[in-house]
Formats: structure tokens, sequence, C-alpha cells
């Protein structure tokens, strides 16, 4: 049997060469089809590899919480919210933490003011631990520590997109900004950490949760964000049902109300982000698909063609013993491999064409082109190649020897 | 024992309503290391009686028995087995595969054994030597004269030592020089031993051969030994 398959393969590949314009334009289909599917499936990759390495950051074994309103909810005006007395509770009550750290975003103004120059930017209220769970580490400077929370003390970290807009020197520690009509020193600058899909992650401003509460003022009014990392041995199931019934009693909501929260694992937000791009690959891969069968389809009509002008040449082998399993596999292997080598160079040409488009966009990540997606466009074209073989293999194989041998 | 035994061949072709019959109770026996001639004119059944006995065609009804197998019940691929190892034919047309060498156009039909290739090689050598194209082994047909195309395919044919060699026309396309060596190399084929049958229309190649079998509308017209034979026993 192997050694069938290796003599077929011979002379399906000397087969293949003696035509090689005719082979390429037959594959040309096949080409085209994986190469697209390669490309988006590369660019992709390469977006949900760098999201995925940003949640990674966050760490396997942190939660956030955040309030949630339902749409119907949110159209008659309601809206739900986490409190800075929810995070008292946590702290107090909630089990197997190992950090909390509260994000509070400025809800209104988020004008910042330098001299004469003004800029918009990002505000957030947080504290030391934020440093642990986002992986943001500053460049020049300190970040924000404890005690600047405990003493309320108006300082600020800031992004380097926010030093640039500001036009402030160099080095701006000790310099003083200014946001609600407050004014911030400024202590430390963050280390660029560049763009994701287009949207700057260097225009923040962070500064001490508990100045941000006393600036934002009316409590009824704010809606923090919580972030959890678990101490080694919590199960964040365990923790996530607890922090649940928690967050609900303190929420008064009885037992046929809905959360008004959402607890979520680094994870889950990582699946999120993985199902969305999932979705736009497979529709995108249902689409190049379909040029995979036309192909496909290619390849047969030009087998079938094959077929004809070799007949004598199948009269030949049939007279000097071939039987119909040599023919049909002999033409059977030479689709595979025409298919599979347009399968090969549409996997080099997506993946030129993937990285293309990834260097060609700014800051966007590179692409990659996972193995399973390699492995599933050359199965398909093989899977192609024998399926549209079939047909001209088998007419070839079925041939009479003597009117092969006749035909002119 | 005899090699090849007809008994009651017929062959009937159904064109439309009207039955042709291709062969019409064909009774003939050939002997080992026989040489041996078919000769008739065109539509008197020698084709159709090659197409028989290389195994190529199935007769509608007799038996053919084949150094001692049953040949007229086997199916298609049993009969390529047959031919494989039974027959080698040598064509009008030389029959070789255009893109591929004399060397692997004469290992070709070694492949259906599923000999490795060092072997196939090795083989494939040795019958190429044997009809003097040993340093042409390179050369696609295209690159080769008439006559050396026909001796790439009696390679072929020698290369698995069949049991039967079998000749249509096989100087058809050759000019008379090349014939004669053809032909020269045929009779020293069979001084060899092979057992060579030839199927033909030119009386001049017949008298190669030590017996003529004279076919006429699908019958045996006449059946005897030439000259030659006389002279082949004598010496």
């Amino acid at each position: 049997m192997f050694f069938a398959f290796l003599e077929s393969s011979r002379s399906a590949l000397a087969a293949i060469f003696a035509n090689r314009l005719r082979s390429f334009l037959t594959t040309l289909g096949i080409i085209i089809g994986v190469a697209s599917v390669i490309a988006v499936v590369s660019v992709t990759g390469g977006m949900s590899a760098f999201i995925g390495d940003s949640f990674a950051s966050l760490g396997a074994n942190s939660l956030t919480i955040q309030s949630y309103t339902p749409f119907e909810d949110l159209m008659k005006g309601i809206r739900s919210r986490l409190t800075p007395a929810d995070l008292e509770l946590i702290e107090k009550r909630g089990e197997g933490i190992a950090s909390i750290t509260p994000i509070l975003a400025a809800n209104r103004s988020s004008q910042i003011k330098y001299g004469s120059q003004t800029a918009y930017s990002e505000i957030m209220g947080t504290t030391y631990t934020y440093q642990d769970v986002s992986q943001t580490y500053t460049e020049v400077g300190r970040f924000l520590a404890q005690s600047d929370n405990q003493t309320r003390r108006r300082i600020a970290v800031i992004g380097e997109d926010v030093k640039e807009n500001l036009n402030l020197p160099e080095n701006p520690i000790n310099e003083y900004v200014e946001f609600s009509g407050e004014w911030f020193k400024i202590v430390g600058l963050l280390e660029p950490m560049g763009d994701i899909m287009g949207q700057s992650r260097d225009n923040l401003v962070l500064v001490p949760y508990a100045t941000m509460v006393s600036i934002l003022g009316n409590q009824a009014q704010t809606d923090i964000g919580i972030q959890l990392s678990l101490t080694p041995t919590a199960e964040p199931d365990v923790v996530i049902s607890q922090l649940t019934t928690l967050l609900r009693n303190a929420h008064d909501l009885s037992s046929n109300e809905d959360d008004d929260f959402r607890i979520q694992t680094a994870e889950q937000l990582m699946e999120q982000f993985d199902q969305i791009l999932g979705t736009l690959t497979m529709v995108i891969g249902g689409i190049v698909s379909i040029s995979l069968l036309v192909g496909g389809i290619g390849i047969m009509n030009i087998m079938l063609v094959s077929v004809t002008e070799r007949t004598r040449e199948i009269g030949i082998c049939k007279a000097i013993g071939a039987k119909s399993h040599h023919i049909l596999m002999q033409f059977l292997i030479e689709a595979l491999l025409l298919s599979l080598l347009g399968g090969l160079v549409g996997l080099a040409t997506g993946y030129g064409l993937g990285m293309l488009i990834a260097n060609n966009i700014p800051d966007f990540p590179s692409a990659i082109v996972p193995l399973w997606a390699a492995a599933l466009a050359l199965g398909f074209s093989a899977f192609v190649g024998v399926l549209f073989g079939i047909l001209p293999a088998a007419k070839a194989a079925n041939l009479d020897p003597i009117d092969a041998l006749r035909y002119e | 024992m005899s090699l090849i035994n007809l008994t009651s061949i017929t062959k009937h072709y159904e064109m439309g309503s009207q039955v042709v019959k291709a062969l019409d109770g064909i009774d003939i026996t050939v002997n080992k290391n026989d040489y041996l001639a078919f000769i008739g004119s065109s539509g008197s059944g020698k084709s159709t009686m090659l197409n028989i006995l290389g195994c190529l065609d199935k007769p509608t009804s007799g038996q053919y028995h084949l150094n001692g197998k049953n040949v007229e019940i086997l199916d298609q691929n049993e009969l390529s087995e047959i031919r494989n190892l039974e027959i080698g034919f040598i064509f009008q047309s030389f029959n070789l595969l255009p893109r591929a060498n004399a060397l692997n156009n004469v290992m070709q039909p070694l492949i259906y054994r599923s000999i490795g290739f060092r072997q196939r090689k090795e083989m494939a050598m040795d019958a190429l030597s044997r009809v003097g194209l040993g340093d042409r082994v390179d050369h696609l047909p295209n690159q080769l004269s008439g006559g050396q195309r026909q001796r790439v395919a009696i390679a072929r044919a020698l290369v698995t030592h069949p049991s039967i060699l079998l000749a249509d026309e096989p100087t058809g396309n050759l000019d008379s020089k090349t014939t004669v060596e053809i032909m020269q190399l045929f009779d020293e084929l069979h001084k060899e031993g092979h057992t060579l049958i030839v199927v033909t229309h030119e009386n001049e190649i017949a008298q190669h051969c030590h017996r003529i079998v004279e076919m006429k509308d699908g019958r045996i017209f006449n059946d005897g030994a030439t000259e030659k034979a006389s002279l082949g026993v004598a010496v």
C-alpha cells in the first residue's frame, strides 16, 4: 500500500510539474481561498493573542466586579451602582481575597489643566494595588502609596500621553496639574503601554481613591469598579457565590430580582473577547470556504481534462499491468497533491498578507497563524482535493484498456 | 504442455441491431518458443485476436488457457495482473509514456509488481542493454528515433520476463532499414527462447516467423510452417 502510494506520488508530482502553469492556475482557487482564510485568521489570531496577554496581566486569580443595569431599567432612568459602602463591605466580610482595588472614574469633567494648557484625559481614583492588578509601573517617580489614600493626598500619577498633551516638562515630577478645581502634584509618570485596537492606554491620570471620593462629593452618585485578587488557595467559584450573596443582601434584592452587578473572572472577560473574534473568524471563514469550493471544482475540471488528455497513457499503463486501483490512486493523489500544494502556497501567501496588514497599521499586533488554522487549511485543501479528485480518478480507473489504447 | 490453448473462441460485437462476428470459432495452440505470425487483411479479425491473446479483451464464448490458467473467467483487475506477469506488448505506435524517459518507461511495468526502485532500475538497465540502448536511458521518447523508441518498447516488454511477446504491427511505423533491424532483434529473441507472436499484414514480416496463421473473416484460414522453420530446426 505504502509502496503504491509512494510510486503514485512520484508520478503525480512529475505530472504536476510537467504542466507548471496549468497546475498553478488550477490551484489558484485553493491558493486564494486558503490565503484569505489565513490572512484573516492570522490578523485576528494576533489580536486575540494580544488581548489574551492583556488579560493575563490581570492575573488568572482575579475578579472584576462592576455594576450592571438591565436595558429595561436603563430606559426607566434607573441605574445600578456599586458604592464605596459595597467596597467597605467586601473589605470587611469578603473571604479569600488577597487585595482589593477600587477604581473610581471621574464622571464629571475629565478636563485637566497645566498652566495655560488644557487636555482631556481619563481620570481614575484607585489604590496602590492597581499597580499589581494591571501591571502598570512608573517610569519616573513613584506609584500611589497606601498612605496617600489614608491621608487623601492631592497627588497624581500620569500617563505618557497626558504629559505630551499638557506640554509638561520631560521630567514632570513635582509639577502641578489642575482638575475639578483642585491642584494635584505629579509624583509619577507611567511607562508607555501603547495602544490597544487604536485606543491609547497612556492617556490616563491616577489619583488616590479616597481623594477621588472626596472630590466627587455626593457618594450616592458614584459607581465604582472593584478588582480583586484572590489568595492562592481560594476557589474563584466559592468567592463569587459568597460575594454575590453579600452584595445581594446589601442591595436588598429579593430572590426574584436579578443581580444588579456582575462578577467576572479575567478568564470570562477574555472569553467574551475570544467569542467576538471567534464569530468574526467563523463568518469570514464561511465566506472564504465558498472560494475553496470553487477552487475544488476548478481542480475537478482540470483533472477531468487531464484524464481525457492522458487516456492513451492510462491505456498503456493498463496494458502493461496497472490495475484499477493503481490508476485511481495516481489521479487521486495528483488531485490531492495539487490542492495540498495550493494550500501550502496559500498558507504562505496568507501569512505574508497578514503580516503586511499587521505591519502597515500602526501599533497593530503582529500576525500569528494558530497551528489549528494552518492544520485546518491544509486539511481542508486535502479534503477538497480528494473530494473533487474522486470523480476524475474513478473515470480514469474505469477506462477500458482497448478503448484507451486506441484513443487519439 | 502448450503455452496457449484457444478452444472455440468467438468474439461478437453488437453494432446497433447487427452482430459482427470478429472471431468466429478459433481453435489454436501455441507452444513455448513458437515464432508465430497472424496475418490477414484489415477486418480479418487479427486485431481482435491480439486483444484476446493479450488478455485486453474477453471472448464472447470459448476457452482460453494461458500457461495453464483459465483466462476467460477473470475480471479486469485479474487480467491486468495476467498481462503484467505473462505478456509483453510491442505496439505499432510504440505506446511509450511521453513524459517518462527510456529508463522510467521500462521500469513502469515493474511498479505494478511492487518491486523496489533499485532492483527495478537494475532490471530495466539489463533490458535496455539487451536491445542496445544502454547509453540512451535518460532520453525522452521524443528525443529518440522511431527504431530506438521501438527498442525501448521491446525492452519494456522484456523486462518482466513474460511468457509471450505480443507484437502488433511492430514495424508499421518504421522505415525499411529499421524494420530489418527490429526483425533481426525479434529473430534473436526467438533464438534466446522467447515465444513471439507477431500480428501483421505484411508478408515480408511474417516470413521472418516460423509459423504463419492466416486469418479471414474471423476464422483461421491457413496455419502452416514457413521455410525458416525447417531451417531453424536444421540449425
